[in-house]
């Protein structure tokens, strides 16, 4: 600590250089599309430089070999595909899980397109949406290198039914495959076979096909998550399953053990000739868990480790030595395809009231929501509008409220609105936050600091976030709290219109618990939309329909968005092969990914 | 003797039904006083009803509170049966049962981070009896002298510091200034030296809080002993000055020292929560903080119920070793 | 025919020190270390009460104004009450109001202070905090009502506690003291901070119609006290035990006065000394408790500010804003270290023993 004095000012000099070189990439790059101008503009094998993995491979390479050492402060909800939700996950379950279709192994927002995997060919679908075909690839083996059949698949997706003992995972499946919920799951189908799920069929071992009661145009996005993964039958150890998942992918789990780490190496039994999607060049992957995330960001800028696993971004504590100019050609700082926003309850007064909305949107600082969420890089660009980037429709220069214009708040505006709500000094309210998040936190202490000014005095609930779908998640509990401003993030389970928005905003999805349509909004014309979309033949035609969705969305001014979420990845210097995903929310793609040059 | 110990044995199995029945209670009625299901806790962000439902009857929210709780004692000491989805596993005793986040068993959890912990504890606890014991007895010696005065300054400085400070300025300066010592536990089987290096902050920055306790009641102690009559009796019949104080007045002196040694170390066996924070040990206590965190009823209990064992288990010890130092002492 | 339980009793309050937030109980009663300017004229031995002419409260005065280090400590203390009382008076004159945001006082890329040493100017006394610029100064003032309000509470809380249960226990003897005595056993074996956590976490911000910060302030007093009692009861008891043997109480009762007029009226005011001694060194552990409790995430809740929850928040700063660790820090150390020494002295002073 002696040395402070000169600490700071090096530092100080040393963020003078970084924003200079910021400054140029976007200059370059021309804003938004930064990446992508970028990435023609370079060789195909990439330049190690600020963002070099975003939109282009970097170090690509065949090369087979070598330890690839992950680290994460954060654990797998489960390794169990059925039950895992954290995008990290299904990022690296690819290693020890195949599907019928998986995203594409391609840079930046073509990787959210689906190519074949285990099946030779992307579904055949009958002419009225209803039938998915699909034929299993030959040479397609468990890790004991028996063959997995079509029978194998229609039993791992049964068990999404099993929510009883198998919870945590999407159920988008059983939604649209079972949407009366008939089937009661293999644990207890009489059938002799578990095989009792009527609308998936297995003619013989190669072939399935699914039968919807009505037509989905995602239904595919929906098998390419790992919940669509096959489970034989014999090796279901049911909700023990995530301690040690059965391998059908590249790589097996040797061990498991949670909050700790986790082992693989190769599996045998995995053909490459029948895989064109994993690269397969690490012998073995090793996953080291801590606690601290601050000791993670300084081992990994260390070289110590090669990815952060959770790709949740570097900490505050190791921002400055890891944008030093010495180390800064080591990170990347890519879109993650999260929002992070405000919503405020219409059924929660004055929030039914339009213009007291108004009065919030337009009041807020955005600059400073931007700040406490980590600022420009670490944080993201200031949300305009409630769709991300990557998704068909979103436009982000759209910004309906000038946000842009006014980057710390219209206080003149949203005083005009306070009094056509019939409040010109103001009124009470609360913020309700998920207190195990920090940066949440800081951001609705902003949002507070700033609705100050405005004269809307709102107190901050911090609840408990290990309850957020009992607490914010049931309508009854925050009308009866009072919550008029929830503060939260989300992010597209699949990238669509459907994927990210129908949970936020689509009035038949609100719930008595477990509810994300937190503002009640319950719009015919928003839900037409949403069917207008799913239903249509191009992914063209589904854009425009979300592209009118959001709009009407943002009329409605339910959502305050705050920032379409950036991190800073740290990148170590042995990776090959590596890009940014926005399958995977900006993080690289795992199943690339190699360390031998 | 015997009917002593039976009874205090009772007393020990007593005590920890009764801390289990109160952990249990403080995670199952707080929450249904207050209107929130633990249950929604373990379901995804889509929180179907089923799974709600049967999270309910694996964690057996349903069953009231006493079954649940005689079901987990017959588990620790029989073994238990779970049934989920119709098959039916067996845990063998001592069954803590399993973890409602994770589904590993508790038991080889908590063994597994015992070792961290007691690595902790026991080497500070070495450091901070040698360090307090010994300034101590030289402050009462040389009472009033500047050599006291700055001891007891410094021990009076000493508890007053939050450990999570003094901890993370140890950290800056001797690991990510210094870079002296990795700061990283390390198994005493995978390497002795490995083990000492990761060890070395956690144990000097845990025994200066304790030395400084220590020192001040040795220093206190010791000061009342030597104003008895049997040290003025010893000194008269003209006993040498070490054969005094190291024979007679230390005997006396230790007692209390004790009583406090076995509360702080079975204490701490439990686990150091703020250490293990602070230097990101991965013990007991962070184990507890965690699930604490995750709601994870069977951990909480697990390291809880070894906590209070220890406690008392240490307590007992330190009662029999009274009988040992100190003669005027029966055990009835 | 003794068990352990007479000698604990006998060497005055040993308390363990729970792992991070050190009992200054432990501290026994005859510590003399603060008190060696005090003078030797109290003729030793002979308890107070039975000096005559001089009330034992005059003695005390008077032993405790010889001991210069302990009036420091009283005199830090006296102060920090009075910031805490003042705190808005305070603030308006030297701060900003302690939640207003100075983003311009940020810089935008790391989230540090744009000036060195932590953004110290005579603007900003103590700096900003990191991200969002809000006036240390002011949040360490703020805090200080949190932390005092808190300990004291909860130390008074545990003091009533301790005092009813402890002279029930030494007065009655019999069963109602094996109850009380094993209770408190259990008590003290309890892994309290971790049941205090577990508590406090599960605590909603809401009860009883009351809400945020003081249900939160409420708890942590009413939690933190109840693991402070059976400390306090320990010492009751014992002092009760000796004082019913006295010849005044056995007077009192031949002349016919009832229980409850011996335990009130004979008893507690013999027992007001070490009860005092008592609060006094129970204040800085409930500090370092509450400051533990926030710094671990379960004190009280942001926007109130509290010195460990600044502590928590530090640890992620620590290496490019050093000083906002280091001033909550030592905020903390030096609130500890004051009441310590005052209580030092206090114990000092009220102790007959102490003069010898």
């Amino acid at each position: 600590m002696t040395t402070h004095r000169s600490g700071r000012r090096r530092k100080a000099a040393a963020s003078a250089v970084i924003v200079a070189a910021l400054l140029s990439t976007a200059a370059c790059g021309g804003g938004d599309d930064s990446s992508d101008d970028s990435g023609k503009k370079n060789s195909a094998n990439g330049k190690i430089e600020f963002n070099g993995a975003v939109g282009k491979v970097l170090n690509a390479s065949t090369k087979k070999g070598g330890e690839l050492k992950f680290i994460g402060s954060q654990d797998f909800d489960f390794l169990d595909p059925q039950r895992g939700y954290y995008g990290f996950m299904w990022d690296f379950a690819r290693y020890y899980t195949r599907q019928l279709v998986t995203p594409k192994p391609v840079p930046g927002k073509e990787s959210t397109e689906l190519v074949p995997d285990m099946a030779t060919a992307r579904a055949e679908v009958s002419a009225d949406g209803k039938t998915y075909k699909y034929t299993l690839k030959d040479g397609v083996k468990w890790e004991d290198g028996k063959p997995v059949t079509s029978k194998d698949v229609k039993y791992g997706i049964e068990r999404i039914w099993a929510q009883d003992v198998l919870s945590g995972g999407p159920v988008y499946l059983m939604q649209v495959l079972d949407p009366d919920g008939k089937y009661k799951g293999p644990y207890k189908d009489t059938a002799p076979d578990k095989l009792g799920l009527k609308a998936i069929e297995t003619p013989d071992d190669k072939t399935i096909i699914f039968k919807l009661p009505k037509p989905n145009a995602d239904f595919e996005q929906m098998l390419a998550m790992p919940s669509a993964t096959p489970v034989r039958q014999d090796k279901d150890t049911k909700e023990k399953y995530t301690l040690k998942p059965f391998s059908n992918g590249p790589y097996k789990v040797d061990s498991y053990t949670p909050t700790k780490g986790a082992q693989l190496s190769r599996n045998p039994n995995w053909d490459a000739a029948t895989d064109d999607v994993r690269k397969a060049l690490p012998d073995t992957i090793s996953v080291t868990l801590t606690t601290n995330a601050d000791d993670m960001d300084k081992r990994l800028i260390a070289g110590e480790y090669d990815v952060d696993l959770n790709a949740t971004g570097i900490g505050q504590a190791a921002r400055a030595e890891a944008l030093n100019p010495k180390n800064r050609a080591n990170v990347d700082n890519p879109q993650t395809g999260f929002i992070r926003y405000a919503v405020m309850p219409t059924d929660v007064k004055p929030f039914d009231n339009i213009d007291c909305r108004k009065a919030v949107v337009v009041g807020a600082d955005h600059k400073s929501l931007q700040t406490a969420r980590g600022g420009p890089q670490a944080g993201g660009d200031i949300a305009t509008n409630m769709l991300p980037p990557a998704i068909g429709g979103a436009d982000p220069a759209y910004d309906p409220y000038e946000f842009n214009k006014n980057p710390n708040g219209d206080v003149a505006k949203a005083k005009e609105y306070l009094k056509s709500c019939g409040k010109p000094n103001g009124f009470k309210t609360t913020i309700a936050v998920r207190n195990n998040k920090p940066l949440e936190v800081a951001t609705a202490e902003s949002l507070q600091a700033s609705l100050k000014k405005i004269g809307i005095d709102a107190q901050i609930d911090q609840y408990d976030g290990a309850q957020t779908s009992g607490i914010i998640g049931a309508p009854a509990n925050v009308r009866k709290k009072n919550y008029g401003i929830i503060i939260m993030g989300w992010g597209a389970d699949f990238p669509t219109g459907q994927g990210f928005s129908q949970p936020l905003v689509d009035g038949r999805f609100i719930l008595d618990s477990g509810n994300n349509n937190f503002s009640m909004t319950d719009d015919p014309a928003i839900n037409k939309l949403f069917d207008d979309a799913i239903a249509a033949k191009t992914p063209e035609e589904a854009s425009g329909f979300y592209k009118q969705m959001n709009e009407k969305v943002s009329d409605s001014a339910v959502y305050l968005p705050f920032t379409q979420e950036k991190n800073l990845i740290w990148r170590s210097s042995r990776l090959t092969n590596v890009y940014t995903a926005d399958s995977y929310n900006g993080r690289y793609d795992y199943a690339s990914l190699g360390v031998v040059k | 003797m015997l009917a002593y110990l039976i009874r205090r044995l009772f007393a020990v199995v007593l005590m920890l039904m009764v801390v289990t029945l109160v952990t249990f209670g403080i995670f199952f009625l707080i929450p249904k006083m207050v209107g929130t299901d633990p249950a929604t806790m373990y379901v995804g962000k889509q929180a179907d009803p089923a799974a709600i439902e049967g999270i309910r009857q694996k964690m057996g929210l349903d069953d009231p509170i006493l079954v649940q709780f005689w079901e987990f004692v017959r588990g620790i000491v029989v073994g238990r049966d779970y049934t989920s989805g119709g098959e039916t596993t067996h845990c063998a005793a001592p069954c803590f049962g399993y973890s409602f986040r994770t589904e590993q068993a508790v038991w080889p959890i908590l063994l597994d981070r015992i070792p961290v912990t007691l690595s902790l504890a026991a080497g500070a606890c070495v450091l901070w009896l040698l360090g307090g014991i010994t300034t101590g007895v030289v402050s009462a010696l040389r009472r009033g002298t500047v050599v006291d005065r700055s001891a007891m300054g410094v021990a009076l400085a000493g508890v007053s510091l939050p450990i999570y400070f003094t901890g993370v300025v140890a950290l800056a300066i001797f690991h990510y200034k210094l870079e002296w010592f990795d700061a990283t536990y390390v198994p005493i089987e995978d390497s002795f030296t490995g083990w000492l290096e990761g060890l070395v902050l956690p144990w000097v920055t845990l025994a200066f809080l304790y030395a400084a306790m220590y020192a001040r009641l040795t220093r206190a102690t010791m000061l009342e002993v030597l104003g008895e009559d049997y040290i003025r009796t010893a000194r008269a019949k003209g006993l040498k000055e070490p054969v005094v104080i190291g024979k007679h007045a230390m005997r006396s002196t230790m007692t209390p020292i004790l009583t406090i040694l076995g509360m702080d170390l079975g204490a701490l066996i439990g686990g150091a929560i703020l250490t293990e924070t602070t230097f990101n040990l991965q013990g007991l206590g962070q184990a507890a903080i965690r699930s604490i965190g995750e709601r994870d009823l069977p951990i909480i209990v697990g390291v809880t119920l070894i906590t209070a064992a220890s406690v008392v288990v240490a307590n007992l010890i330190v009662d029999l070793m009274y009988a040992v130092i100190d003669p005027r002492v029966r055990l009835a | 025919m003794t068990t352990s339980r007479t000698h604990t009793a006998g060497t005055g309050p040993v308390t363990s020190g729970r792992e991070g937030f050190p009992t200054t109980m432990t501290a026994p009663l005859h510590d003399t270390s603060a008190a060696e300017t005090a003078a030797v004229d109290v003729a030793a031995d002979v308890p107070a009460a039975a000096i005559e002419g001089r009330s034992p409260w005059r003695i005390a005065w008077t032993r405790l104004k010889r001991d210069k280090v302990a009036l420091a400590g009283g005199v830090i203390v006296v102060f920090l009450v009075l910031v805490a009382v003042f705190a808005p008076l305070i603030v308006d004159a030297f701060g900003h109001p302690p939640d207003e945001f100075h983003e311009d006082q940020i810089d935008p890329l790391f989230g540090t202070p744009v000036k060195d040493w932590g953004g110290i100017t005579k603007d900003f006394l103590f700096g900003v905090e990191p991200i969002n610029g809000r006036d240390i100064f002011s949040r360490i003032v703020y805090g200080a009502r949190v932390s005092l309000l808190v300990a004291f509470l909860a130390a008074v809380f545990a003091v009533i506690l301790g005092t009813l249960f402890g002279i029930v226990a030494g007065f009655f003897g019999g069963w109602v003291d094996a109850i009380i005595s094993r209770t408190m056993d259990m008590l003290l074996a309890f892994p309290q901070l971790l049941f205090t956590i577990a508590l406090v976490s599960v605590v909603p911000n809401e009860i009883w119609g009351f809400e945020g910060t003081a249900v939160r302030m409420a708890v942590l007093v009413v939690v933190i006290g109840f693991f402070g009692w059976p400390y306090v009861a320990r010492i009751v008891r014992g002092q009760t035990l000796s004082l019913r043997e006295r010849e005044y109480v056995e007077a009192a009762t031949s002349l016919g006065a009832g229980r409850g007029y011996i335990l009130f009226r004979e008893l507690l005011p013999n027992l007001i000394a070490p009860i005092t001694v008592y609060t006094t060194l129970m204040i800085p552990t409930n500090i370092l408790t509450e400051a533990a409790l926030s710094f671990l995430g379960v004190g009280v809740k942001a926007p109130t500010s509290s010195w460990g929850q600044m502590l928590s928040k530090a640890i992620t700063t620590y290496e490019t804003d050093p000083m906002f660790m280091i001033i909550p820090g030592m905020a903390i150390f030096i609130t500890v270290l004051a009441f310590n020494l005052f209580g030092d002295g206090v114990r000092d002073a009220l102790d007959p023993k102490g003069s010898r």
